[in-house]
C-alpha cells in the first residue's frame, strides 16, 4: 500500500474545466471518499488517478513515484468500476485470474491467489459460472474479487455500491469498511452518496464545480463545513439554511429578530457584507406553540414521519428550515410554530461568499 | 379484442407463408430441374417432380477430366480465390478502422466517418468505367487483383459502420478494467474486445464474401481472360454456349450457392447469441 498524492491536479475539456486545480494527500492505508453530485468532477478524478484520461495540468503520485506520464497497467492500483465492467466472455475464474495472467504470474500461483480472494469474498462455487449468471450482488463480489486477488499499491472505487438494492448496499458497506480495516489499504472511493462517505471514510475530499471544497474527517466536514455547498450537501436531511440581515449584535429577519449570543456576534462581525446565512441542524431546533423572546416565527409546511424521527419543514422567511421532532409531539401543517436555536451549534455563513464565518475573539 | 389479435396474427401467418412460397419456390425449381435429364426438363406441360432422377449433371460439373466439369471447377477456385482474399483483407481493415471510428475522438472524425459512407450512396455501376481507367493506369485489368480491390472498397464501407455499431455497444470500461489489469491498450483490444465483436466480425465477413462471391458486372468488364473468370461471369458465359442445357446451369447454380448456405449454417450460432450479456450492469 502506498500514499497517493494530487497537486494542482487539472482536466479541461475543450473549454470545460473539468477537475479545477485539485490538490490532496491520501495517506497510507487512508480511506477517502470523493464525494459530490453529478458531474462535480469526482470521477474524472478518479480516472486521472488511474492514468484512463490524460491530465491536463498538475502532478499526481503513487508511492514515491510521480505516475504522470505512467499507462494505467504501470500505476500498480486496482479499481472497481460502477457498472462492474465484467469480462463477459469469461468465467469467474478467469475473471480474477486475469490481472495476474497479465503479470505472469506461474499458472499454480494463480489459482492459490485466485482461490484465496474466492474464499474471502464467498465466491467460490461461483468460480466457473459467467458474469451473466450471476446476480446484481454477486456480480459485484466478483468485481471486488478482482481487485483484491493482487496486491495493489492503491484500491480505486467508482460508486461500486450505486447498482445495489438498498439492502444489499448497507451489508456490502459494512463488508467493504471491514476489508479496509483488515487490509490497512489505501482506498479512494468515489461516491454521490455522502452516507456512504460519512459512514465507511477517514476523510472525505467534498467536490463541486470541479473544484475542491473541504477536504477533512467526516467529521470535521459535518460539524465544521467550509461554506453552504459543503454545508447543504453533507447530512441528511441537509442544514437549513436561511439569508438574513445582521443590525448590530442581531439577526434581522422580516419582522422579527434574533439575538446572537456574544460569540456568535463576534462571528457575524467578520462577514464581508452585512448580509449573514444563518445555518442549523435539524437537531440542534426546538419546536415552541407560543411567541417568545429570541424564538423566531415559522409556518408548518409539511411533516414527514420517518418511524423513529418526525422531520417538520418549516417556513420562515421564504426559507424552509427542517426541525426533527418526537414522533409524539402532535404538529399540524399550516399552524404556526415557534423556533429556538441552540447558539452553540449554530453555523454562520458570509452572505456574499458562501465561506463560513470563523470564530474571533 | 382477442378476436381481433387472432384475426390479425392469421393474416401475418398466411403472409408468411405466400412469402416463404415466393422465396423458396425458385430455388425448389432449380434444384428440383438439376435432377432432371435433358429431355425431361424441357417437356410441356412441365414435369414437376422428375421421374427419372439423376445425378449425371453434378458428377459432370464435379469431374475435371470433363471439359465442362474443368472450366467450371477452374470458375470456382478462382471465385473462393476472389472472394476469401476480400473477406480476410476486408476484416483487417475494418476491425481497427471501426474500432478507432468508435473509440478515438480525432480531428475529421466525423467528416471522414461520412466520406466513407458516401460511397454508399451512389449505384455500383456509376464507378464502373472511372474504375475501369484507374485499373487500366494501374496494369491490374483482367487480374483477380483488380476485382479484389474494387470489392474491397465496395464492402469496406459497410464493414466499418456495422462493427462501428458493435464497438459502440462494448462498454468502454471493460477495456479500462482490462488496463488497468495489467494490459496495454493494444492487449485490451485483442484480449477482451476483440472476441466480443466475433459476431460483428463473422456477421461483416459473411456479408463481403457474400458480395464478392455474386458479383456479375465488375466481373464481367474487367476480366477478358477465360482462364480467370470467376462464378458468374464463368457459369453464363459457357453455359451460352449450350444454350438449352437448363439441368446442367441449374446444377452449377446450385453448386454455387452451396458455400453461401454453408458458411451461414456454421456460423449462424454467433448471430444470435448476444456475447456481451452480464458484462456491466447499467
Amino acid at each position: 500500500m502506498a500514499r497517493v498524492v494530487l497537486q494542482n491536479v487539472m482536466k479541461a475539456y475543450g473549454t470545460v474545466d473539468a477537475v479545477k486545480d485539485v490538490s490532496f494527500t491520501v495517506e497510507d492505508g487512508e480511506f477517502v471518499a470523493l464525494v459530490g453530485p453529478s458531474g462535480c468532477g469526482k470521477t474524472t478524478t478518479l480516472n486521472l488517478i488511474a492514468g484512463l484520461i490524460p491530465m491536463s495540468g498538475g502532478n499526481i503520485s503513487i508511492g514515491d513515484r510521480l505516475v504522470n506520464d505512467l499507462d494505467p497497467k504501470d500505476r500498480d492500483i486496482a479499481m472497481v468500476f460502477q457498472n462492474y465492467a465484467l469480462y463477459p466472455n469469461k468465467t469467474v475464474f478467469k475473471n480474477l485470474a486475469f490481472p495476474l495472467q497479465m503479470r505472469k504470474l506461474p499458472k499454480d500461483e494463480i489459482a492459490r491467489k485466485v482461490n484465496e480472494a474466492a474464499k474471502v469474498l464467498d465466491i467460490t462455487h461461483l468460480l466457473q459460472r459467467k458474469p451473466r449468471e450471476l446476480s446484481g450482488g454477486q456480480q459485484q463480489r466478483v468485481a471486488l474479487g478482482r481487485a483484491l486477488v493482487r496486491e495493489p499499491r492503491a484500491f480505486l472505487m467508482d460508486e461500486p455500491l450505486s447498482n445495489l438494492d438498498a439492502k444489499l448496499r448497507v451489508q456490502m458497506r459494512t463488508e467493504l469498511k471491514r476489508f479496509h480495516q483488515d487490509l490497512h489499504a489505501t482506498v479512494i472511493y468515489v461516491t454521490h452518496d455522502q452516507l456512504e462517505a460519512v459512514t465507511m471514510a477517514d476523510k472525505m475530499a467534498v467536490m463541486n464545480g470541479g473544484s475542491l471544497q473541504q477536504y477533512d474527517s467526516p467529521k470535521n466536514v459535518f460539524g465544521h463545513p467550509v461554506n453552504t455547498f459543503v454545508a447543504s450537501f453533507v447530512g441528511s436531511p441537509a442544514m437549513s439554511l436561511v439569508p438574513l440581515t445582521l443590525s448590530g449584535d442581531t439577526l434581522q429577519g422580516n419582522g422579527w429578530s434574533l439575538p446572537l449570543s456574544p460569540a456568535n456576534a463576534r462571528k457575524a462581525q467578520g462577514s464581508s457584507t452585512a448580509n449573514v446565512i444563518l445555518g442549523a441542524r435539524h437537531s440542534t431546533i426546538r419546536l415552541h406553540g407560543a411567541a417568545a423572546a429570541g424564538l423566531v416565527p415559522g409556518r408548518v409546511y409539511t411533516v414527514e414521519p420517518t418511524g423513529d424521527v418526525t422531520f417538520v419543514q418549516v417556513h420562515v422567511d421564504g426559507a424552509i428550515v427542517i426541525v426533527s421532532l418526537d414522533p409524539s409531539v402532535p404538529v399540524r401543517t399550516d399552524t404556526n410554530v415557534w423556533l429556538e436555536f441552540d447558539q452553540s451549534r449554530l453555523h454562520l455563513f458570509d452572505g456574499a461568499t458562501q465561506m463560513a464565518l470563523p470564530q474571533r475573539p | 379484442m382477442s378476436e381481433r389479435v387472432d384475426g390479425w396474427r392469421w393474416g401475418g401467418r398466411i403472409f408468411l407463408v405466400l412469402l416463404m412460397v415466393f422465396t423458396v419456390m425458385p430455388m425448389a425449381w432449380m434444384v428440383l430441374t438439376s435432377l432432371k435429364t435433358q429431355f425431361a426438363a424441357m417437356q410441356y406441360p412441365p414435369q414437376w417432380w422428375p421421374k427419372e432422377p439423376t445425378l449425371e449433371n453434378y458428377t459432370k460439373l464435379l469431374n475435371p477430366g470433363n471439359p465442362v466439369g474443368a472450366d467450371f471447377l477452374r470458375y470456382f477456385r478462382n471465385s473462393m480465390y476472389v472472394s476469401v482474399v476480400t473477406t480476410v483483407l476486408g476484416v483487417l481493415v475494418a476491425v481497427p478502422a471501426a474500432y478507432a471510428f468508435s473509440r478515438f475522438r480525432f480531428p475529421g472524425r466525423t467528416f471522414l466517418f461520412f466520406a466513407v459512407l458516401l460511397r454508399n450512396m451512389f449505384p455500383a455501376v456509376v464507378f464502373l468505367m472511372p474504375l475501369f481507367v484507374l485499373m487500366r493506369w494501374l496494369g491490374l485489368v483482367g487480374s483477380h487483383g483488380s476485382l479484389i480491390l474494387t470489392y474491397l472498397t465496395f464492402g469496406l464501407p459497410l464493414s466499418i459502420w456495422l462493427l462501428k455499431g458493435f464497438y459502440d455497444n462494448i462498454p468502454i470500461q471493460l477495456e479500462q478494467a482490462a488496463r488497468i489489469d495489467g494490459a496495454t491498450r493494444f492487449q485490451a483490444f485483442v484480449l477482451i474486445v476483440m472476441p466480443l465483436s466475433t459476431p460483428g466480425i463473422i456477421a461483416t465477413g459473411i456479408f463481403s464474401f457474400i458480395g464478392a462471391w455474386n458479383e456479375y458486372v465488375y466481373a464481367i468488364t474487367f476480366l477478358n481472360n477465360k482462364e480467370r473468370l470467376t462464378l458468374p461471369v464463368g457459369i453464363q458465359k459457357f453455359f451460352a454456349e449450350f444454350a438449352t442445357d437448363w439441368p446442367g446451369l441449374m446444377a452449377a447454380t446450385f453448386l454455387m450457392s452451396v458455400p453461401v448456405v454453408v458458411l451461414f449454417l456454421v456460423l449462424q450460432k454467433y448471430f444470435v447469441k448476444a456475447l456481451t450479456e452480464g458484462a456491466v450492469k447499467s
